[in-house]
């Protein structure tokens, strides 16, 4: 992702902004690190430059 | 989770599952989806920057078509298989000359990652048969209907009991096999909509219905957020 991305995501549960936190970069490309919401403090990760944002009831479900 | 319907995770597995073939297969947008996006997928005197969101983006064959209407477009799918197919178009692939770029996310419809208001032009097509509950489906029409922009304009489309392969007169549970090239199958779940159900649906969210049309087998309904 984009650091520009910020202006346009939130957190998937509560609507409140993110914090970024960038372990690794390509160029403009964030490629690792983590987005923190500002308000519940869930940690949302960056892997493989793609966010997921996926809600943390969604994420913990194992798949069927 | 109710009776036979599986899990979202169920459903994000298959397509975990089957992504570089399905992707393969869905080269080419809608013709339904471009006739949205040529008419107005960008309201006339928006403010820029203005921004285009695709629900279920898959491959990103529809949010490529966004990034070049809108300033910034974004892809959202909650399988991650798929999203890495779509990873190609969304650097401006070399596939296709001259095709920007746009982002993509891994989050859930019915729990949009996208700020209040922030979308000019959506595109949520042949992603809401794929959640498991009607209070999912309904969830993730106000969640479209939240991230909106107030000028804003979606197209929402669902597979129908119209389609020549479906018998029923009313909306239903059901599964479809996806074959993969070895000839094995994997089943994917829907809910196959009435055009009645669809409208319903879109009546009890937070979204008004400003055209309806079925076409293909689908329900396709351009939407604005409600007064």
């Amino acid at each position: 992702m984009k650091e520009d991305l910020m202006d346009i995501i939130c957190c998937p549960v509560d609507k409140h902004e993110l914090e970024l936190d960038v372990e690794e970069r390509d160029d403009e490309e964030i490629m690792e690190g983590t987005l923190t919401c500002t308000e519940c403090g869930e940690v949302y990760p960056i892997e493989d430059g793609i966010p997921n944002l996926l809600p943390p009831d969604m994420r913990e479900e194992a798949p069927a | 989770m109710d009776g036979d319907s599986p899990g979202t995770a169920s459903v994000r597995a298959t397509y975990d599952r089957i992504a570089d073939h399905f992707a393969k297969t869905r080269a080419y947008p809608w013709p339904e989806v471009e006739a949205f996006l040529d008419d107005r997928a960008v309201p006339p005197g928006a403010p820029g920057p203005t921004v285009g969101l695709d629900v279920g983006c898959g491959n990103g064959r529809h949010t490529e078509l966004l990034a070049e209407q809108c300033d910034r477009a974004l892809g959202v799918d909650a399988s991650r298989a798929m999203l890495a197919t779509a990873r190609e178009r969304a650097n401006g692939g070399s596939e296709t000359p001259g095709a920007r770029g746009f982002a993509l996310v891994q989050a859930g419809a019915a729990a949009l990652p996208v700020a209040d208001g922030t979308v000019d032009a959506g595109v949520y097509v042949a992603t809401l048969p794929h959640l498991p509950a009607r209070e999912r489906r309904r969830a993730s029409l106000d969640e479209l209907a939240r991230a909106l922009a107030p000028d804003g304009r979606a197209l929402v489309s669902a597979w129908s009991t119209e389609h020549d392969r479906f018998d029923a007169e009313s909306g239903f549970d059901t599964t479809v096999d996806w074959t993969l090239p070895g000839g094995e199958t994997v089943g994917r779940f829907y809910h196959i909509y009435d055009p009645d159900e669809f409208r319903a649906d879109v009546a009890a969210s937070a979204l008004e219905l400003v055209e309806f049309e079925v076409s293909s087998g689908n329900c396709y309904g351009v939407v604005r957020r409600a007064d």
